[in-house]
């Protein structure tokens, strides 16, 4: 009786870096691929400062601007998953502060030289050692970074100015404040289809053909000098704006080129600020689009669906 | 002044039911599923897996007002199936996708990390 109108998607990684992820999706729908792209960005729970609690603060910046802050350094949130909302924890009586739902951070300064002190995110102290301020140190260990290791900049203090405070990290997501989002861009394009009629090709001259090739404003074409052929040398480059086709009928040959998306296939860019892994964060996405699917099911069978549907509610239930 | 707290895009209240059902009065095996704290993501998504259904005659989805913070999915089927049936059957088939999904992309990035070492 179970019909199934399921489809069966591919993936094949082109690079996978801990911050970086770029694939290729095959076989499923742009609404699948949109929805992922959402949930990446708005829906994946991470850690973040949520409440701060300032004992002395006497630096050129005012309290609620270094709360403000504070609250969009990116924390490594691998236990973000497993953790539980403050709203939903039954431990502390809703007070959010106990251990099971937040992270207690720590930052206390004082400049006493004369030089100009730099509070960064090293300076942040964090009850739990898997979670803290995620390194700005690049992956790339042949760059010569004079920042790698100074952190993410909170304020600069001069001699006698000081800042001490206590902060709480909590989970949350991306759609109740951008600080808890852990992506930093997601992207997907439709892989290109690129059909060169070659006997319309043929009539062009040489010159003709790279006026051509240039009039796009991303190299996706290139003229082979051995073979003096246009070929396709970038396909993915193509942003789908129409220039060489314009160019094509605007040269007096119209169907020179034919180009279009795919329907099914996707190249998917997934970058991360670094609070989870790039490959992770897809992992995540992908559960909680399914955990939000299932919280939609209609349960029929229930209470509530027979006050709905009354006499009904046998016909509905699947008879047919 | 006026702008909803920006939990209400995701926390349902109290009392209030994520999902109910509308049978529609006027139009025979059609409905319209009202989803609380839900948007584009997940509207689309069941709308477009709704139309591979061959029973269902029409599918489709809309957020009423920006700031209420609700989708309606509005279903009509043949007298072969129901919009219920059909909005299980979608929402089960796209479980099973992204489980399949999910299994994909573990595999290759296993892959991945054995064909470094």
């Amino acid at each position: 009786m179970e019909a199934s109108y399921q489809r069966f998607p591919t993936v094949r990684i082109r690079d996978l870096k801990d911050d970086f992820l770029k694939f290729e999706l095959r076989d499923t729908d742009a609404s699948i691929a949109n929805a992922l792209r959402r949930v990446i960005i708005a829906e994946v729970p991470t850690l973040a400062i949520d409440l701060v609690e300032i004992e002395a603060n006497s630096s050129v910046l005012n309290d609620e601007f270094i709360a403000h802050r504070l609250g969009l350094i990116p924390l490594t949130s691998d236990k973000a998953m497993e953790m539980r909302y403050s709203r939903d924890c039954d431990e502390c009586d809703g007070d959010g502060r106990c251990d099971y739902c937040s992270i207690e951070f720590t930052l206390s300064v004082k400049c006493t030289s004369e030089e100009t002190l730099d509070v960064t995110s090293h300076d942040l102290q964090s009850s739990d050692s898997q979670v803290v301020p995620v390194d700005s140190i690049g992956h790339d260990p042949d760059i010569e970074n004079f920042n790698q290791k100074k952190g993410i900049l909170i304020v600069k203090l001069r001699k006698g100015q000081e800042l001490k405070l206590r902060a709480i990290a909590r989970k949350g997501i991306a759609k109740d404040h951008a600080k808890w989002s852990p992506a930093a861009t997601v992207t997907f394009q439709y892989e290109p289809d690129i059909h060169i009629n070659e006997n319309l090709m043929e009539t062009l001259s040489l010159e003709e053909k790279r006026e051509w090739v240039d009039s796009s404003p991303t190299k996706v074409f290139e003229i082979n000098p051995e073979t003096q052929q246009v070929e396709v040398v970038d396909p993915e480059a193509y942003t789908y704006d129409d220039e060489v086709i314009k160019k094509a009928e605007a040269m007096g040959k119209p169907g020179l080129v034919e180009i279009y998306g795919k329907e099914d296939s996707f190249i998917f860019t997934v970058e991360s600020t670094g609070a989870i892994k790039a490959a992770q964060m897809f992992l995540n996405a992908i559960e909680i689009l399914r955990s939000k699917l299932d919280a939609v099911k209609l349960n029929f069978g229930s209470d509530e669906a027979d006050e709905q549907f009354g006499d009904l509610g046998a016909h509905m239930r699947g008879g047919f | 002044m006026n702008a909803p707290d920006r939990y209400e895009r995701f926390v349902v209240p109290e009392g209030t039911k994520k999902v109910a059902y509308e049978r529609d009065m006027k139009v025979m095996n059609a409905g319209a599923f009202t989803i609380q704290r839900e948007d584009h993501t997940v509207g689309n998504v069941v709308r477009m897996q709704l139309h591979r259904d061959p029973n269902v005659l029409f599918a489709g989805y809309k957020l009423p007002h920006p700031l209420q913070y609700k989708i309606i999915v509005k279903v009509q089927t043949t007298s072969q199936s129901s919009p219920i049936q059909a909005y299980n059957l979608a929402l089960s088939d796209l479980d099973k996708e992204l489980e399949h999904l999910k299994r994909a992309f573990e595999s290759e990035v296993a892959q991945r990390q054995t064909d470094y070492y």
